[in-house]
């Protein structure tokens, strides 16, 4: 079994490299999913209760980013990104040369895509909280903001969260889509051990084994969550 | 009504439409400190509206709203950033019972109560604690302060949304229909809380279709027709001796379902 040696953390072994290559899948998804749920958050707010700008903005947003594929996406800011800083900084007056990091190019097209997902996913669970709810928050005196904080975020995340497990898995597999970019993550790392040693499909099949552990486990904490935020419910324990 | 007695709310002119179909058709009404005040009508006669107004849930289309010293005009169905700041403080010295209790479901019992005193009131939270305690206990529901509300009957509910209701330190406390989506068994607990406040003396506006309780607990009765108050004076005088025809045919109708229910 020397071939199971090439996954150990030995001198041969490529074991501590792919587990650093799978916290930077986590590291990348983690990213990505945050800087989409705080877009996803505007983006639901402008649909739901902006101004006929705000809403308009919203749509054409989420209409554009649901409609291109994400590899363009991520093209767009690594190579394309690299050329606008380059232009803004050189007008600016900065010596060069200018860079964006694959890691910064690529959490960030992939939470803007996700950012039109979680939008649509909250934007649902946002107008299923129940009226009378809101109403009761107004009628103490509440403001926009205290009601958003204390009515309206609590009850739409219970119902918006098995939606966003759904995307926060899709996030973590897009993440694979940064490896084009040259940062060493789990994707790229299994491919340059898989070209290196000539062992195909243990590499492939380790790549494999570390998304599934991610998304596994992530899936184990989205019911955690759930069921704490069930706990008010009738099927919820106290 | 005189003016030795305190001018807690107070409503002139108020008018709205919902599309083509006008609800209200200029309302005056003033309530003093210590009025009870039953508002009885038909269906559709605009007494929910009217109720909805005050606190500017529904948003009048014309008209004045006073709640103690602030008052608002709203015009054209919106308000303003400054009217908007008014009818804030407005809603802080008022507490509005709603017909489906509306309590907050991802809180429980307790959270629902201390809710408005600590994040609209910034009360401090042992102060609020205890005082939601009080409230609950006069309400028979101390024991369960930590229950959600999903596991508590109707009657419990809208016995919580009045310690609620009560945590605001309101001037005036406004019920809409609040045994009307209960169980008929249920009724009772709650109309016995809201009795128990008429007895201290607390400001109330209560939209009811329950004609007895209306006579037994009310200083004055109001009878909406068509967006129009059409009868306004003690329970003896409306149920008594009404004066308009509509207002006979609707209490005859009231209480003769009564006697066959």
């Amino acid at each position: 079994m020397e071939d199971l040696a090439l996954l150990g953390f030995g001198p041969d072994g490529w074991g501590k490299v792919l587990v650093q290559a799978g916290l930077m899948t986590l590291a990348v998804s983690v990213a990505a999913f945050v800087v989409g749920l705080a877009l996803g958050t505007l983006i639901a707010w402008g649909r739901v209760s902006g101004g006929g700008m705000a809403r308009a903005l919203a749509h054409g947003y989420t209409a554009v980013m649901r409609g291109v594929p994400e590899i363009l996406v991520i093209y767009l800011f690594y190579f394309g990104g690299r050329q606008v800083v380059t232009a803004v900084g050189t007008a600016l007056g900065f010596p060069g040369p200018f860079d964006i990091s694959g890691f910064m190019a690529g959490m960030l097209a992939i939470g803007l895509i996700s950012g039109a997902n979680q939008a649509e996913v909250l934007r649902g669970a946002w107008q299923a909280v129940p009226k009378g709810t809101i109403e009761a928050g107004r009628v103490v005196g509440m403001s926009r903001f205290t009601l958003f904080r204390r009515v309206i975020a609590p009850q739409a995340l219970v119902t918006a969260l098995p939606g966003l497990g759904n995307q926060w898995q899709s996030v973590i597999k897009e993440s694979a889509l940064v490896s084009v970019t040259g940062l060493v993550e789990t994707m790229r790392q299994v491919s340059v051990a898989a070209g290196t040693t000539q062992e195909h499909f243990l590499f492939y099949a380790a790549g494999a084994a570390i998304y599934l552990a991610i998304t596994t486990l992530s899936d184990q904490l989205f019911r955690l969550a759930e069921r704490h935020s069930l706990r008010g419910h009738q099927q919820g324990g106290m | 009504m005189t003016d030795t007695s305190k001018t807690v709310l107070s409503i002139a002119g108020l008018r709205k439409s919902f599309g083509a179909n006008e609800v209200l058709r200029g309302i005056d009404l003033a309530a003093s400190d210590g009025d009870v005040i039953s508002m009885i009508g038909a269906s559709g006669s605009g007494k929910s509206t009217l109720l909805r107004c005050i606190p500017m849930l529904e948003i009048p289309d014309a008209g004045t709203v006073g709640v103690g010293e602030d008052r608002v005009s709203p015009r054209g169905g919106r308000l303003t950033r400054a009217e908007e700041a008014t009818v804030r403080r407005m809603r802080c010295q008022l507490g509005f019972v709603f017909q489906n209790f509306n309590l907050w479901p991802h809180r429980t019992v307790l959270e629902n109560v201390i809710e408005a005193p600590l994040f609209v009131q910034g009360r401090a939270r042992s102060e609020a604690v205890d005082e939601a305690m009080a409230l609950l206990d006069k309400v028979g529901l101390a024991a369960k302060r930590d229950a959600y509300p999903a596991h508590l009957s109707g009657g419990q509910q809208q016995r919580v949304a009045i310690a609620r209701a009560l945590a605001q330190h309101p001037r005036a406390i406004l019920f809409d229909e609040p045994t009307s989506a209960l169980d008929p068994e249920l009724v009772g607990e709650v109309l016995k809380v809201i009795r128990s406040l008429a007895e201290e003396g607390r400001t109330m506006l209560i939209v009811t279709h329950e004609m007895g309780f209306a006579r037994e607990v009310s200083s004055r009765v109001v009878f909406l027709h068509q967006g129009h108050i059409e009868e306004d004076g003690t329970p003896a005088e409306v149920f008594g001796a009404p004066k308009s025809e509509r207002a006979r045919a609707f209490l005859a109708s009231h209480f003769d379902r009564n006697r066959q229910g």
